[in-house]
């Protein structure tokens, strides 16, 4: 009992992880109608920005953090515009479109990481961040600081931006430019205002979750973002596209099932299950398991 | 590999499994030939219907799915081929497979086999998909990719055709992946990575994804010309396939070579050939 | 007119590009100067790792053209770089192999799996200086192996860290399906075994494992005394952080394996890792004229950073080269290159006493038979010697 406890605060560890990005990925979704495959690889570049920052700034956190959020910021305002002049028609998801893009963006960014920082070597953050001592220890069962925080802030981040996007009038606005700009400007929503605000707030949430990340895992390397681009990815398609709630049940859940295989079975055939379940509901149930929410 | 890719595309679907049908049959077929001395005749024959049986069966389910589920599918089966591969010892596991025998008995002919295999094929699924895209079948595909609804009301069953080109795609794949191990004379997990993925994507789409000729040009290009870059520039050779795809897909959305260029072309040397006839 | 211009022009421009596409290119034979290739990963996602081999080799030809050359030429080691992409590695041996004497590398496995039949069916030595036995012996007798099989030279070593620690008693493995890495774990099942200490089922590592709490709570749910690590060295290094904020404290009950020693154990690892235990060939803290000036020169070149642990490898495959032109007689001559082939690598396969940069060993057909390994304790960033360890 003890071991499928610890396996299970384990699993929810691995899943805030994912909850963390499928947000992300829903929130672009929901506001700019961006299917961004390589919104991970663009946290993992935010990582990495964070890192210079902390290295020259003698591990400043708060300068780090800045870093993290502003360079997240920036990615957003500057691949924003290279995706709405791809997608054919704006208030339609143009899944081909934007995936093709973001996967050539995710391979620029991978590439660029392997060269350009820290000699393509794996990077390591200062262990201020994450924390090294269990907050509770009893047995096998262990809980660290960085687990907590990023849970939950992972659910803080899905009930915020749920009740941002639905029960708001900007978020309204937001969801309003992204599905009908032109019935927007009819009623008298400022586009480019309201556009940029929606890409700011989705930069500011890539921020939040490079630290995070940082302190949860404690280290980045290039490849960091393929690797879970793919699971954030069928996360994702599994909940329903732009189904925040969805995500977090289904990332949460994923994450216990991978941790569950790992212990109990083998980990190297984790990754197989896990596909081959996402493969039955995803065959079963195109639209995801809660639908789509665009 | 790229035409692999580029036919499903022509109904919108991003076939990524090919990569995985590579590396089934690929792996397949060395094992064949080095455990039980297949000829490699058999064993390339083997790897082409291995692709089309997977392809068909898999077919039947995303024949006419949305594009993200094929591409997550495609994804699905690229992870649980490359778990099943390193977790079989008897295609070598992790290490792989490697001392494939030399086809012909020598190097030379082994080298001029795969050579002639190789354009042999290109020459025949050349041919293959210049029938198909001025056929019935090309036409009812290309309207698929812009309007399948409008596709649908036409008479043209979606499914079924995407069962054909997705069946297709696998059975070409198939046999690339035997060719290309045959090639190295090994086979390595390594080699069928979604890195590959990028590079079939990139070729595709700077080339241009509404014609086969799109591919012809932009896979030596592509892969041809870094070799003459220095080093360093090479280095950097994915950040500029990279760069390329988002500005085709920016500014030239259907790749260099559209249907446009390829009609110009086809009436230019129509008129050069009608004039020098009357001479 | 016009038209015809364009069209003439549009056929070269074909032209060229489908050239281009086999990467045309001739390399000039030097008679005055040795010209040995060496087939590295200079680009790519272990570029810094290619670097280092670089590095050594030219380092070697760097002493040699100081001392004289080989047989009195000057001798030059040219960068080839395969980019951990195995078709350009097949492409770049098939340019070398038309003149080339000998060769170093390649680098890393899969490179030398799909370019190296090409050098056995050219009849061209390729020296794979830094991969294991078990590839290597695929293309005997046109390589040779640096490390004995694994069967031979890893369960001594286990056993050396097993009897150091002698209340060690049951030791789990955190394995990753990689290339030969499934074999050496193995292989240390024998040296446990003979140093009688219970082998608890092995944890398997995720290629892409981000997090480790799963397998660290399966591995410590076996209760081990002590833990091998055959992983990836960032994810080593994170688990044991996390053992450590787990409790664990007998960090030299825990053994990293030789692939694990590199840059990113150290700088993820941090303090974490002082106390534990790792293997490997290379002793950094040798005391000879010949290391000191290596490590010496590596230190001023990369910023104050000790020799990569492999950075020698090259470095001494490129003497034994050396080597065995001067003692054949080979001249370099463009007419005897299957001859000259042949003798080299016929003297490298059973060398005799050759002095390696730490040390001297044999070669018996192509295998080396004495050559030490070592134990080492990590203490703040740096490995201190615990034992040699001799097959």
């Amino acid at each position: 009992m003890e071991v499928f406890i610890a396996q299970v605060i384990n699993g929810l560890s691995l899943g805030s992880i994912y909850v963390l990005l499928v947000t992300g990925f829903n929130l672009l979704l929901l506001v700019a109608m961006i299917i961004h495959f390589a919104y991970p690889q663009v946290v993992v570049f935010s990582m990495y920005i964070t890192w210079v920052v902390l290295r020259l700034t003698g591990n400043s956190l708060l300068l780090g953090a800045l870093a993290a959020v502003a360079s997240s910021i920036f990615f957003n305002m500057v691949s924003a515009p290279l995706f709405q002049k791809v997608m054919k028609k704006r208030g339609e998801v143009d899944i081909n479109s934007t995936m093709v893009l973001s996967m050539g963006i995710g391979m620029i960014i991978t590439d660029v990481l392997s060269h350009g920082f820290n000699k393509g070597f794996p990077i390591a953050f200062p262990d201020e961040l994450s924390g090294k001592t269990a907050i509770l220890r009893i047995g096998l069962i262990s809980i660290l600081p960085g687990q907590v925080s990023s849970l939950i802030v992972g659910i803080i981040a899905v009930s915020g931006f749920f009740l941002l996007l639905y029960k708001t009038r900007a978020g309204r606005a937001f969801r309003a430019i992204a599905e009908d700009p032109n019935g927007a400007r009819l009623v008298g929503i400022p586009l480019f205002r309201t556009g940029l605000e929606s890409y700011a707030l989705s930069g500011l949430l890539g921020g939040i979750i490079a630290l995070l990340l940082a302190a949860l895992l404690g280290s980045a390397s290039p490849d960091l973002g393929e690797q879970v681009a793919h699971k954030v990815l069928a996360v994702s398609i599994i909940a329903g596209l732009g189904n925040l709630a969805g995500g977090l049940v289904v990332g949460l859940l994923l994450g216990i099932l991978e941790a569950i295989v790992q212990g109990y079975l083998s980990g190297s055939w984790s990754n197989a299950i896990a596909f081959v379940i996402m493969l039955v509901v995803i065959l079963a149930k195109p639209k995801g398991l809660f639908g789509i929410k665009l | 590999m790229s035409w692999a890719l580029y036919l499903p595309y022509r109904v919108a679907h991003l076939h990524f499994i090919i990569v995985a049908n590579m590396a089934i049959s690929g792996y397949a077929a060395a094992y064949l030939v080095m455990t039980w001395h297949f000829p490699f005749g058999w064993a390339l024959a083997l790897g082409f219907v291995l692709g089309g049986i997977i392809g068909y069966i898999v077919a039947l389910f995303i024949g006419d799915a949305p594009t993200f589920a094929v591409v997550i599918v495609g994804f699905t089966f690229i992870y649980i081929v490359r778990t099943v591969i390193e977790n079989t010892e008897a295609v070598g596991g992790t290490m792989g497979m490697f001392g494939l025998p030399n086809i012909g008995g020598s190097p030379i002919l082994h080298r001029w086999t795969m050579i002639a295999i190789l354009y042999g094929l290109v020459l025949l699924v050349g041919f293959c998909i210049y029938r198909f895209d001025h056929s019935r079948l090309g036409r009812a595909a290309s309207a698929i990719f812009v309007d399948p609804d409008l596709a649908t009301s036409l008479g043209v069953d979606i499914k079924k055709l995407g069962i054909l080109l997705q069946t297709f795609s696998c059975t070409l794949a198939g046999g690339c992946g035997v060719l290309y191990g045959f090639i190295f004379k090994s086979f390595h997990l390594d080699y069928f990575t979604f890195h590959m993925v990028g590079i079939l994507m990139t070729v595709i789409f700077v080339g241009g994804y509404a014609t086969l000729w799109g591919v012809v040009l932009a896979a030596p290009v592509l892969y041809g010309v870094p070799l003459l870059f220095p080093p360093q520039i090479a280095s950097w050779r994915i950040v500029i396939y990279g760069v390329l795809l988002i500005l085709v897909l920016v500014l030239k959305p259907e790749g260099f070579i559209t249907p446009r260029f390829v009609y110009n072309m086809e009436t230019f040397l129509s008129r050069r050939r009608k004039k020098r006839n009357t001479l | 007119m016009k038209k015809r211009a364009v069209v003439v022009g549009m056929e070269v421009l074909v032209l060229v590009l489908f050239v281009a596409s086999f990467g045309f290119s001739q390399a000039k034979v030097v008679v005055n100067e040795w010209q040995v290739p060496f087939l590295n990963c200079l680009t790519g996602p272990i570029a810094s790792i290619g670097g280092y081999l670089q590095w050594g080799a030219d380092r070697a030809a760097f002493e040699m053209n100081q001392a004289g050359g080989i047989a009195g030429k000057p001798v030059k080691v040219i960068g080839v770089d395969t980019a951990n992409d195995p078709q350009k590695g097949t492409v770049e041996m098939a340019r070398i192999v038309k003149d080339s004497l000998v060769a170093l590398g390649p680098v890393p496995e899969p490179v030398i799996m799909a370019a190296m039949p090409i050098a056995v069916e050219n009849e061209m030595m390729s020296m794979t200086a830094t991969t294991s036995y078990e590839y290597a012996s695929k293309f005997f007798p046109w390589t040779v192996s640096w490390f004995p099989p694994y069967s031979t030279r890893l369960p001594p070593l286990v056993k050396a860290w097993a009897k150091e620690f002698s209340d060690i008693k049951q030791v789990v493995q955190f394995v990753e399906n990689y290339g030969p890495w499934p074999g050496m774990a193995e292989a240390h099942v024998a040296g446990l075994k003979a140093a009688n200490v219970k082998v608890l089922n092995n944890v398997e590592v995720p290629g892409d494992a981000v997090t480790f709490g799963p397998l660290i709570v399966k591995a410590l749910d076996q209760k081990p005394d002590g833990i091998i690590f055959v992983c990836n060295a960032q994810k080593i290094a994170k688990i044991i952080k996390e053992l450590k904020s787990r409790g664990w404290t007998k960090m030299n009950h825990l053994l990293v394996f030789s692939s694990g020693d590199d840059s990113s154990l150290y700088t993820i690892g941090g303090d974490d890792i002082n106390g534990v235990q790792v293997y490997n060939y290379i002793n950094p803290g040798v005391d000879n004229p010949r290391w000191n000036a290596f490590r010496a020169a590596f230190m001023k070149d990369h910023n104050g950073m000790a020799p990569f642990s492999l950075s020698p490898n090259y470095y001494d495959a490129l003497y034994m080269v050396k080597e065995a032109i001067e003692k054949t007689g080979v001249t370099g001559d463009p007419k005897k290159l299957k001859e000259e082939r042949k003798k080299i690598a016929d003297y490298c396969a059973s060398v005799k006493n050759f002095h390696g940069i730490q040390f001297d060993w044999d070669m018996k057909d192509g295998v080396p038979t004495n050559k030490p390994s070592y134990l080492f304790e990590i203490q703040g960033g740096k490995k201190v010697l615990i034992q040699e360890v001799r097959p």
